[in-house]
């Protein structure tokens, strides 16, 4: 870098001895930024055009793209090994709503206060549960690229053909996919398809029903607020839809992308899953489901409210990266109306600002999100916590061992909160 | 006078000063690769080193190791790590002895038999985990696929979600897996064994199966020795396959050692905590080779 630096400055020198003043600033401001954009979920072919869109205002910008991991949890191992060596190779990176915390917590993140403003002033125009995640300590720790949420989808087709309305509890729901199924008599269609099985997804499972009764996990400041009662029957509320026959048995065993291909495969009457489903749902080739399904808010639980789990992505600078201002730059432009709206009309990427959702281009291409910027709004994101690693972990291990039988609700909800106990206080 | 006095010597070097000298590159490398970063490990354990804490550093002397001891999980974890080496060791030298003296017979083409014998060996270990966690999937795998052609049972058996049939689906996997590399190294064994051996207990009239016990194994064994050591040493850091098949789960009912370690410091962001851990399993496996290296030095 001192090299550089140096060979910078003599050629400078050298240029304006030449007369050359203006291209020799322009080089002199030449920067490579590298970007670690995600998995195939987070659409990196899309990033790149809007990583080509900034490159072709900003001729003195190039970018190169970085893609990996196709869930969060390998996504946050990679990063986690990259950023713990400290390594200056990667400038921005992609990470899920769930990081910044626990990023800028390790001192991994950039506060951008310096490059973009007041934290206040700068997310004011996002989605609340956007403005909030992002802020660290007071700091912008990373700024929203896209959102998401879990959505319940259902088969719009077979709810009409048996009369059974959109079921408003859980209860109802699984009274209505009881119905269908008997009367549909196959025996591989499920009522209901959740993750089970030990994923970041499976941190939802467990907060879906618990939530619904208008409970909460933590308070702002990160401490634990959990009501074991109400966790309890929550987890139980989805044993006694797997004794009733709507979740399937194995359902410890099922993954995010398990729901997707069984509802695409018309094997499923109800389905818990992101909002990239949507799009797999009604374009993939081999979906069987198309033009046939129906969006939702999620159920609650009787006497309680609708919840659903936030997600979403946010681009990050790193602490170590070397180009921190034009790495800035790029984020501003990345998480900037254009951007989402762009991503919203290529490719049903929720948007983090309300007005997107409502803008006309955005609702040709994706109706439903009308819709769906109320369920995000009303949605609730996960526990922000400088061990989220940890939280997530410990949630995620012991819901799929209930779901799978090896303990129960109770013992379960115990486990969660003494292992957890020590890390959110 | 001093000065010309060390370039002499060092141009022209005593036998003992040329040793050191050959012996200084070999020595600062592997200081470099292993001394230190073991003892980088050993200094780490006896801190509060986590990164979720903002990176503060504090020393806390043997209170990671007081935590260890009184760990739920590690015991957990070390008592599964036993477990699977000690079925795993056992079960990967049977069905190796067997392969391999398959092997040895006198096929008119080798190379299939080899062929066939190094595959799985050559598989990366976490393919064959997640190659055998599709086999045991509840819905789509082949294992109950052939359960339930042959015995029809009314609910399919879900190998993965129960602690002990994922332990022992496990076990068969880590089994297929390195049976293969045993069966190497007996091979190996096995062809240096002189034919005469044979002919003459032949001529005194022994049965198929005093030869077996009374030549073959007695001449095995300095063979049987190293392939136990490779694989016992390496069944003890086992991560790949129970990771792949079920992540430890379900709970932590399948987790080992390296994988808490790996938990505690790649997803905790505990390095302290996962240093002392690695600590106790650097320990657990040097006292197993200097147990097996014991045996060697008596046996050979």
């Amino acid at each position: 870098m001192i090299r550089r630096t140096s060979l910078t400055a003599l050629m400078s020198a050298v240029a304006l001895v030449a007369g050359l003043g203006a291209s020799a600033t322009a080089y002199a401001q030449q920067v490579t930024l590298r970007v670690f954009s995600g998995g195939a979920n987070q659409r990196p072919d899309l990033m790149r055009k809007l990583f080509d869109q900034y490159q072709a205002k900003n001729p003195n910008v190039k970018v190169e793209i970085e893609t990996g991991g196709a869930t969060s949890e390998l996504q946050r191992q990679y990063l986690s090994t990259v950023l713990n060596a400290k390594d200056a190779a990667i400038d921005i990176y992609l990470i899920d709503i769930v990081n910044p915390a626990q990023y800028y917590g390790a001192g991994w993140l950039e506060p951008l206060d310096a490059y973009l403003g007041k934290p206040a002033d700068v997310l004011k125009p996002y989605l609340p549960v956007y403005s909030s995640s992002n802020v660290v300590d007071g700091k912008i720790a990373a700024m929203p690229a896209f959102a998401d949420a879990m959505f319940m989808y259902y088969r719009k087709d077979l709810l009409d053909k048996h009369g059974v309305k959109e079921p408003k509890t859980w209860d109802e729901l699984s009274a209505a996919a009881a119905k269908i199924q008997k009367a549909e008599g196959n025996p591989n269609l499920q009522g209901l398809s959740i993750q089970g099985a030990p994923i970041e997804g499976a941190v939802c499972t467990f907060l879906l029903p618990y939530w619904g009764q208008g409970k909460e996990f933590n308070d702002a400041a990160g401490k634990m607020t959990l009501d074991k009662d109400a966790a309890t029957k929550g987890l139980g509320t989805w044993l006694s839809m797997v004794d009733a026959g709507v979740i399937k048995k194995n359902v410890a065993e099922v993954k995010t992308p398990d729901t997707v291909n069984e509802f695409k495969a018309g094997q499923v009457v109800f389905a818990i899953n992101w909002g990239f489903a949507w799009d797999r749902f009604k374009d993939d080739k081999d979906s069987t489901v198309q033009g046939k399904v129906g969006v939702m808010p999620l159920p609650a639980m009787a006497g309680g409210k609708s919840a659903t789990c936030v997600g979403g992505w946010q681009w990050a600078v790193s602490a170590f990266s070397k180009n921190k201002a034009a790495a800035a730059g790029l984020v501003k432009h990345l998480s900037s109306p254009e951007s989402s709206k762009f991503l919203a009309v290529e490719g049903s990427l929720l948007p983090v600002y309300q007005s997107v959702y409502t803008d006309a281009d955005v609702n040709k291409t994706a109706p439903w999100f009308k819709e769906a910027a109320n369920v995000v709004i009303a949605g609730k994101s996960r526990p922000m916590s400088k061990d989220y690693g940890q939280v997530s972990d410990v949630i995620r291990t012991t819901t799929s061992a209930v779901l799978a039988r090896t303990k129960t609700p109770a013992e379960g909800v115990t486990e969660i909160e003494s292992r957890l106990a020590r890390v959110m206080r | 006078m001093a000065a010309a006095s060390t370039f002499d010597r060092l141009r022209d070097p005593s036998e003992k000063t040329l040793g050191i000298m050959l012996l200084a590159p070999a020595f600062l490398l592997l200081a470099l690769i292993v001394v230190y970063p073991i003892g980088k490990l050993i200094w780490n354990s006896f801190y509060d080193l986590r990164l979720s804490g903002g990176g503060g550093i504090k020393f806390v002397g043997i209170e990671n190791y007081v935590l260890v001891f009184k760990d739920p999980d590690f015991w957990n974890a070390a008592k599964n790590t036993v477990l699977i080496t000690l079925i795993t060791v056992p079960g990967a030298l049977v069905i190796g002895l067997g392969l391999a003296m398959l092997a040895n017979l006198p096929f008119k083409r080798k190379w299939p038999v080899r062929l066939a014998l190094l595959l799985p060996w050559a598989l990366p270990l976490a393919f064959a985990g997640l190659i055998f966690a599709w086999f045991f999937h509840t819905e789509y795998g082949v294992v109950n696929d052939v359960v339930r052609r042959v015995a029809a049972p009314a609910e399919p058996a879900m190998w993965l979600l129960r602690p002990n049939w994922a332990f022992a689906a496990i076990c068969l996997t880590i089994i297929w897996k390195t049976s293969s590399f045993m069966a190497l190294i007996l091979l190996a064994g096995l062809q240096m064994i002189p034919k005469s051996l044979y002919e003459a207990a032949e001529v005194d009239g022994a049965s198929k199966w005093q030869q077996f016990w009374q030549i073959t194994i007695p001449m095995l064994t300095p063979s049987i020795i190293v392939a136990l050591i490779f694989r016992t040493i390496t069944a003890l850091q086992t991560f790949d396959i129970p990771y792949t098949m079920t992540k430890g789960g379900p709970g932590n009912s399948t987790e080992t050692l390296a994988m808490l370690i790996h938990k505690t410091t790649i997803d905790y962001l505990d390095v302290g905590y996962g240093s002392t851990l690695a600590v106790c399993m650097f320990v657990l496996s040097m006292f197993v080779t200097a147990f097996y290296l014991k045996r060697i030095g008596r046996n050979a």
